[in-house]
């Protein structure tokens, strides 16, 4: 464990040699990555198991002095900073290794597993960082390489825009971290996790500025795992390759977000605004993203709403104070969501379209991809006995022992639309007859199921280290030494299990209904102007174009002018003093040395003579 | 400052070499020139005894008015000179390091005009040369041995800068 | 107590000093240009010579540095008279303008 630092330098490893010599290597590049992300997988695994039975490390060194101030660099490894090790590193991994089949024969396939790698690195990074700047620091990486990934098809104009959308939205979102930093450590005077907490146990920090920077921070928090209102780049991120939408969009960044909060857990508790806040805003955009869900067409958008509304589920599962529920589920939904994309990602591999109403009938002929694709929707729609199941439980028990009655009816109703959008893109997609020509179809090569298939197999039985019947290990370890995060366990009326069991059962049978018996009208809301309102994703894109980016446009047309006018003059005016004086020092550099002697001694006369004048050396 | 034999011979002295100084400039010809510095080289001399170092003026008299212009001479002999096609410096030129030189003088000027730090050494005049002996070879044995080396390698150097290249000479030929 | 000043042997050698920095910066010919660093280093030596007597401490010191400056001008010449001659025999000129390769 003493040398967990190790881990992120295997896939930066990976990065620098592939940007080096990855134009050599080609396919083999692939190799690399895999090879290079597995090693980093073993090592966190052992740190994970080392971590079960020995306390929690942490080493820092002294990074910069400034005045009194020590800035430290270092890494900690406490029980979450393992489990998230695990997680990234696996997924990455199992990600690395579909890559090989998905990108195979792509012109540039070493710079994306170069990417991968840099992203990678961040990724474990910001998992081990034991203070704020630290973690600031790898959170920026971690959105370049994101945008590097979603810009990968960079000659498609579609994946620009969507990277430099998933840039700026994000950035946002950072400046309300920034700032929320700034004022923590002006406050507490460290960017350290522990003396931040230790301040704010001791009360050294005023209430309101507890509430304003957690707010901050959340705001951040908001802009990587696609809160409302930050949400509109994450579905536009789908434009970049499948694989990577599995790692960056479902699994591991997007979890930073929850991750953030989660790591700072003692100082939202401290908090109770902050706490109803995150708790609001997660609710809101877990029934607001699911609502979307419903009718979108492209088999990538639909996934990508559930993964809004899914953070919005661990945001509120944070912000009910259920902070094993929030990690618990951030858990398994990177499994699980992991596995959709990657599967999702077969399916467009297989039949080269992304709508759904294209497709069809592909049961038959995804014998593997099929029956995989089903066990994630079965579990991300909370059936019983799947790793979904037992997450969202603990979620809706911790919102329900908050004493959020009104939220905790919005994450029922959004496990309903979950369950329903989730089998409506499992029915479309495999059920029925194909709606076009299939015959080309064929099942992707194995290195691409065999990462979905161990993904499949964790979506099972993720659940099981943490539910009510054979006890709650996460739970008890994730809080063990630490009383700020709350119990292991909230124990709840058994009637919550069974409503969110009835639920999701209802939504599947809902969508059975009408997508594949097709008993009810499958139009049934369609020319409705909900329909449109949805499809549209409540117009907020369009409302941020005519509101902000106008606003903006109009800020920006105005400083041109000032740019144009004003500025560029006086940079013209200086350009051309500067310029012109240079023409006249050029005169005095003709090479002789009897003119370069008079100018050195004009220039000490001058000098001399000030100075006598002035009185500076006589008085 | 009262009127005495000393500020007379000072005043002559110092008037000698000034006039040499300014003939220097003004005069046309390198060979005037040079004379004209002689004169002032020797006045320094004289400045040297009044100021009780006689040594020193004889050797000022020995390097300078001696072999340093005899040096000088071998040069302007060595080489030729027209003074007809020589370019005059720029007037402008000429007027801004006049100016400067001024301001320079000036400052300094003002600097020492008054400046007495009210002691006089009595003795240096009695065996001077003695003195001198003895300070440089006790207390200043070792910058006097590196001067002795710097003149050595000054020698070396001066004569490889001046001997012709035998080679480019030949090709010359 | 000696009836000239010291100002006015530190004047005197300063109107030395300045008509040797002029025809160091003016004249044309590489010679006199030699002569003039060489008055500026016999102002110099005025200078230590007077402070010799008349300094804050007087002492023989002074006489002695002015015997250094005396052997290193020497020296000085020396070079500058074959380094002119190697010039001459280059470019066949003594004008200090033509000896411009600083530039390039």
């Amino acid at each position: 464990m003493e040398n967990a630092w190790i881990i992120p330098l295997f896939p930066l490893l990976s990065f620098l040699f592939l940007i080096f010599f990855g134009k050599r290597l080609k396919d083999a590049s692939a190799y690399i990555g895999i090879l290079l992300s597995l090693a980093s997988f073993v090592y966190s695994l052992l740190v994970l198991f080392e971590r079960f039975t020995s306390p929690t490390h942490k080493a820092e060194s002294v990074w910069l002095t400034i005045g009194d101030v020590q800035l430290t660099a270092g890494f900690e490894v406490n029980q979450l900073n393992a489990l998230m090790l695990v997680i990234v590193s696996l997924v990455s991994f199992l990600v690395h290794t579909y890559s090989k089949g998905y990108m195979h024969g792509d012109e540039r396939i070493h710079v994306y597993y170069a990417y991968l790698g840099l992203f990678t690195f961040a990724m474990l990074g910001l998992v081990l960082s034991p203070n704020l700047l630290q973690t600031y620091i790898f959170w920026e990486l971690v959105g370049l390489g994101s945008f590097l990934l979603i810009g990968f098809y960079f000659y498609k104009d579609e994946a620009k825009r969507a990277a430099k959308k998933a840039f700026i939205m994000t950035r946002i979102g950072d400046v309300g971290l920034l700032i929320g930093m700034i004022l923590l450590f002006w406050q507490a005077g460290s960017f350290e996790y522990d003396e931040i907490f230790a301040a704010v146990e001791a009360g050294a920090i005023s209430s309101t500025m507890i509430t304003l920077t957690a707010i901050l921070i959340f705001i951040g928090a908001m802009g990587k795992s696609g809160q409302f209102p930050l949400h509109t780049w994450l579905p536009d991120a789908m434009e970049g390759p499948t694989p990577v939408s599995a790692l960056i969009h479902a699994a591991t960044m997007v979890a930073a977000g929850v991750y953030l909060v989660a790591s700072l857990f003692p100082l939202f508790t401290a908090s109770e605004t902050a706490l109803m806040t995150v708790a609001i805003v997660g609710a809101f955009t877990a029934i607001f993203a699911a609502s979307i869900g419903l009718v979108q067409k492209d088999i990538k958008r639909v996934l990508a709403f559930s993964t809004v509304s899914q953070l919005g589920y661990m945001m509120l599962a944070l912000g009910s104070a259920g902070y094993v529920a929030g990690v618990f589920h951030l858990m398994t939904h990177a499994f699980f969501k992991a596995l959709l994309f990657l599967a999702a990602g077969s399916v467009i591999h297989a039949v080269h379209t992304q709508d759904i109403e294209k497709m069809g009938g592909l049961w038959k002929k995804l014998r593997v991809t099929g029956p995989l694709f089903l066990i994630g929707t079965l579990a991300i729609s909370g059936v019983p006995l799947f790793s979904g199941f037992f997450s969202k439980d603990e979620i809706l028990i911790a919102a329900w022992a908050h004493g959020n009655t009104v939220l905790f009816w919005l994450a029922v109703v959004a496990a309903f639309f979950t369950a329903f959008y989730m089998f409506r893109l499992f029915f479309m997609v495999f059920a029925g007859e194909s709606r076009t020509d299939m015959k080309h179809v064929k099942e992707s090569p194995s290195v691409m199921t065999i990462p979905m298939v161990v993904l499949a197999v964790l979506a099972v039985v993720a659940g099981y280290v943490n539910t009510p019947w054979f006890g709650t290990f996460l739970g008890d370890w994730l809080t063990d030494g630490n009383p700020a995060l709350g119990h292991g366990h909230i124990e709840g009326p058994a009637w919550i299990m069974i409503v969110a069991t009835i639920v999701s059962l209802l939504g599947i049978f809902l969508a059975w209904l009408i997508y594949s018996k097709r008993s009810l009208a499958r139009d049934w809301l369609g020319a409705s102007t909900l329909y449109n309102v949805l499809y549209n994703k409540y117009y907020i894109d369009e409302l941020y174009e005519v509101t902000i980016l106008k606003v903006t446009k109009g800020i920006s047309v105005l400083l041109r002018f000032i740019e144009t006018f004003l500025v560029e003059g006086i940079v013209k005016g200086v350009a051309g003093a500067v310029s012109g004086l240079g023409h006249v020092g050029s005169k005095f550099q003709n090479g002789q040395i009897q003119r370069y002697g008079t100018v050195a001694f004009i220039g000490v006369a001058i000098l001399i003579v000030v100075f006598t004048v002035t009185g500076g050396y006589l008085k | 400052m009262t009127f005495s034999g000393e500020l007379l011979a000072f005043m002559s002295l110092a008037l000698v070499a000034i006039a040499g100084g300014v003939l220097l400039l003004n005069l046309n010809k390198v060979v005037h020139m040079v004379i004209a510095l002689v004169f002032t080289f020797v006045s320094i001399a004289g400045i040297f005894i009044l100021l009780s170092a006689e040594f020193l003026a004889s050797v000022q008299i020995l390097i300078y008015s001696g072999a340093i212009t005899i040096i000088m001479l071998f040069g302007i002999m060595l080489t030729r000179h027209s003074e007809t096609n020589v370019p005059k410096t720029g007037r402008l030129r000429k007027l801004l390091l006049f100016l400067g030189i001024l301001g320079f003088g000036f400052a300094f000027y003002i600097g020492i005009y008054n400046l007495d730090f009210g002691q006089e050494a009595a003795d240096l005049h009695v065996n001077n040369t003695e003195q001198i002996g003895i300070a440089l070879y006790s207390k200043y044995i070792i910058p006097f041995e590196l001067t002795s080396v710097l003149l050595l390698a000054t020698l070396v150097g001066a004569i490889i800068l001046a001997k012709s290249d035998d080679k480019k000479e030949a090709e010359k030929e | 107590m000696s009836s000239v000043p010291l100002s006015l042997y530190l004047a005197l050698a300063l109107i030395l000093f300045c008509i040797g920095l002029y025809g160091a910066l003016t004249k044309r010919n590489i010679i006199i240009v030699l002569i003039s660093i060489e008055l500026m280093l016999n102002a110099v030596n005025i200078n230590l010579v007077a402070f010799s007597k008349f300094g804050v401490m007087p002492s023989i010191t002074g006489q002695i540095f002015a015997l250094f400056v005396m052997a290193v001008a020497a020296a000085e010449v020396a070079i500058g008279v074959a380094i002119l001659i190697a010039l001459y025999r280059n470019r066949n000129t003594v004008n200090i303008d033509e000896v411009n390769t600083l530039k390039n």
